[in-house]
């Protein structure tokens, strides 16, 4: 049965909550003692959120503002989670499989280093979708992030596999230390590809091109900085 | 006061091998029992458990640039959170942790003292503010001294007189507590994008060789009559065919003596203790250099052995950091620091199957097994070698044979051919590694207090839940590997901070220093040093720690 979890108020601080469609299949009371940090204090989730059930689906369904809670649909591996409005950051972190779907605007880190499944934004997307944690050496290795509205900088830093279609524009320094996978960006952007070694990323507007990347009939190939064989192309 | 019952004591610098005894404890210190009043003690009942003194770690990197600059660039190791605010302070870190993991985990572990083996002079207010941000342990810091220029003229124009004033001069204004020599000239050299490969190279832009600074360095330590001996980390570290290097080094040690202790400490040598041209035919040179240690009486030298999985290379020796990197293709940090010394910094894991990692492991056992017990200590270099947590690793394996085997059988067959570890029988007793991680390394620094229960001693106690008379080490390894993990008591200064493996009392412990500035005429240098100081980022006045700004200073005078 479908959960719907409701806040009860506004955050004063960010909630870290791994909310998966897990939870979907536990009892309301079940769910309301499910733990979540409140800053630096763990609490029961009960003590934030409303919780309600609703249809049979193993679905979750986040109604209202997530803006301020962090790790939605972190490590997810089926099932769906729709979010009626915004979420916080690291939203489909290590996801493996399912689906999210966001009608408002995710904040940055969203679906970093996911394995799987599908994400998608109707808003805006902030920085460092599908890209590696900091110190990491792999970001996204497969599974789709769709973002309607536009995006901010690090776009699929050192991403290794999956795809990333952007309808709007995004930032700088897309598909940096890129390695397998696909960009696709509808809007314009900035500088594209630095350190890129594979993969493939199409752009329909405007962007900053690199002095290290080669014409050829494929697009702009490099980075040859890193003996690079990445394709940047327009379409 | 503390009465400690029934405990089974493993003591070696006092001779006591696995006795039923009760210890006291009073002020800090361990007392005759006449000097309790018995009905006044706290009573800890250690019937059937192993009672030895708090660990010592010789040689780790624990405090000052070199680790913080680690921490920075791997923000990967800063996502293991090992402790919330509390009662205790938040930590966190995977093999690099933050100042107060160190103090934690040394001693939910049962170590009570801890080294920072490489300082920079003029970083050392960096690394006091370090040390005193980590709890439950004693502490100290080696400066470092085999590429600072002014050590060079000193050499240079043969003056031992000024050389020493030098070393008491930067000894005292670093708060620190020995010589430490990094890859003598080479760091130097480095400077020009070059390394030196043997102990008769020319330093570039200085008339002295590698030889000359480490045994200018060792008559200058001995003729002050330090505590500690010179601590080299030799030169062409982690190049196949060193080993050779490294014992023409240990032989420097020839023609000086002290009654006290070693004249020459050689560190990490497992890095140091490689036979062949390349890696694709390195072998190891451990025998060779185990047999010119065990044959010389005033050398000790650390294992620095590599555990698997993640570790981060970080020494002074700027240039192998830079080939490490090149190897490896890792993340690299390049430190200069002005006219002392340099440094590096790279991520590495060891991983068993790589035949070069396992020949790293195997060789640094092999040191361990076939060198004394008198003059092998246990480190991991940490965190070059990886955690100092797995301390107990090391333990259990030069006690069991039969983990070895266990262990050979899931590492690249390579060690096979390429070492002696499987034909090594070898199974060090108890009382062998207690001495090696307790009194020997106490000895090693010159610390009298440290290392072991005798009347007078620091009262810096271990339980562990392990009684030596019914425990077989050879078999049941995988018993002594739990029970040193994790401490039964750790009794630091007469207060029990650890109990049944948990952290219950936070306590801050000293930072020893020496000074022998009475032993020199630390006048014969200042000209040279106010003439250095042109070339400093600071001035002479603001260079150095002062006493009091250190929490719980000791101050060691030399006369
Ligand atoms: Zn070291």
């Amino acid at each position: 049965m479908a959960v719907v979890i409701k806040p009860k108020k506004f955050f004063e601080v960010c909630v870290e909550a791994e909310l998966t469609p897990e939870l979907a299949l536990r009892s309301v009371d079940e769910v309301k003692k499910f733990k979540v940090y409140y800053g630096n204090k763990v609490v029961e989730l009960g003590e934030l959120f409303e919780v309600a059930k609703q249809g049979d689906e193993k679905k979750l369904i986040l109604d209202g503002d997530f803006s301020r809670v962090k790790w939605i649909g972190a490590r997810m591996v089926d099932g769906e989670i729709v979010v009626k409005g915004s979420v916080g950051a690291n939203c489909g972190a290590f996801m493996r499989g399912g689906k999210i779907t966001i009608e408002g605007n995710a904040d940055d880190w969203l679906g970093i280093e996911m394995a799987g499944g599908e994400i998608i934004v109707k808003g805006n997307a902030g920085n460092l979708v599908g890209c590696a944690y900091y110190g990491d050496a792999v970001g996204m290795t497969a599974g789709k992030i769709i973002i309607e509205g536009n995006a901010g900088n690090y776009v699929g830093e050192k991403m290794n596999g999956g795809e990333i279609v952007i309808k709007g524009n995004a930032g700088d320094f897309i598909g940096t230390e890129m390695r397998a996978g696909v960009i696709e960006i509808h809007g314009s952007c900035g500088f594209v590809g630095g350190d890129m070694r594979g993969g493939e990323i199409r752009i329909k507007g405007s962007f900053e091109l690199l002095p290290t990347f080669k014409k050829t009939e494929k697009g702009w190939v490099g980075d040859v900085n890193v003996k690079g064989e990445g394709v940047i192309k327009t379409f | 006061m503390l009465w400690i019952k029934n405990g089974i004591v493993v003591d070696p610098k006092n001779k006591i091998k696995a006795e039923k005894m009760d210890l006291f404890v009073k002020d800090g210190k361990i007392v005759d029992e006449t000097k309790v009043k018995k009905q006044d003690c706290t009573v800890i009942d250690a019937s059937g458990k192993l009672v030895v003194a708090g660990g010592v770690d010789m040689h780790a990197h624990i405090a000052g640039s070199k680790i913080n600059t680690g921490r920075t660039m791997r923000p990967e190791e800063m996502r293991v959170v090992r402790n919330i605010a509390g009662k205790f302070r938040a930590t966190v870190g995977r093999v690099l942790l933050t100042a107060p993991a160190i103090g934690y985990e040394y001693a939910k572990m049962g170590y009570t003292t801890s080294f920072e083996a490489a300082q920079p002079p003029i970083g050392a207010l960096h690394t006091h503010e370090e040390l005193d941000a980590i709890p439950m342990i004693d502490k100290g810091a080696l400066p470092v001294f085999g590429n600072w220029h002014l050590v060079f003229k000193c050499i240079e124009e043969k003056n031992m007189e000024k050389l020493k004033a030098l070393v008491a001069w930067a000894i005292e204004r670093s708060k620190g507590f020995g010589v430490k020599v990094v890859n003598p000239g080479g760091v130097e050299a480095w400077m020009y994008g070059g390394n030196v490969k043997s102990l008769d190279d020319q330093v570039p832009g200085f008339n002295v060789t590698p030889r000359e600074i480490i045994t200018w360095l060792i008559k200058a330590n001995e003729e002050l009559g330090l505590p500690h001996s010179v601590h080299l980390h030799c030169n062409n570290l982690g190049v196949p065919g060193n080993y050779q290097t490294t014992i023409e080094s240990i032989k420097l040690a020839n023609g000086f003596s002290n009654a006290k202790r070693q004249v020459l400490h050689v560190t990490h040598v497992q890095f140091n203790a490689y036979a062949g041209s390349s890696w694709r035919d390195a072998g190891s040179g451990a025998a060779e250099i185990a047999k010119v240690v065990n044959s010389m009486d005033n050398v000790t030298i650390d294992m620095g052995q590599p555990i698997f999985g993640h570790a981060t290379a970080m020494t002074g020796d700027a240039p192998f950091q830079f080939s490490l990197h090149k190897l490896i293709g890792a993340r690299w940090s390049n430190k200069d620091t002005e006219v002392e010394t340099g440094a590096g910094i790279v991520p590495i894991g060891y991983l068993p199957n790589n035949p070069v990692h396992a020949l790293q492991w195997a060789i640094g056992l092999e040191l361990g097994l076939l060198v004394d017990s008198n003059k092998v200590a246990l480190t991991t270099d940490y965190p070059n070698g990886g955690p100092f947590t797995e301390y107990p690793y090391v333990m259990a394996m030069l006690m069991s044979k039969k983990m070895r085997e266990g262990e050979l059988s899931k590492v690249n067959a390579y060690v096979q051919k390429a070492t002696g570890l499987t034909s090594i029988d070898v199974e060090k007793t108890l009382y062998e590694v207690i001495h090696m991680t307790r009194s020997l390394p106490a000895k090693i620094l010159g610390l009298e207090n440290k290392g072991h229960l005798g009347i007078g001693a620091d009262a810096d106690i271990a339980i562990y839940n392990l009684n030596p008379l019914e425990t077989d080490t050879s078999k049941e390894f995988e018993k002594v590997y739990k029970m040193f993990k994790s401490a039964e008591y750790t009794i630091k200064g007469g207060e029990i901070i650890v109990k049944g493996g948990e952290l219950v009392k936070e306590v801050y412990g000293r930072t020893f220093w020496v000074d022998a500035t009475k032993k020199a005429d630390i006048q014969a240098v200042m000209p040279d040093i106010r003439e250095y100081f042109n070339y400093y980022s600071v001035q002479l006045g603001n260079y150095g720690v002062e006493e009091r700004w250190i929490k719980k200073p000791a101050r060691i005078e030399v006369v």
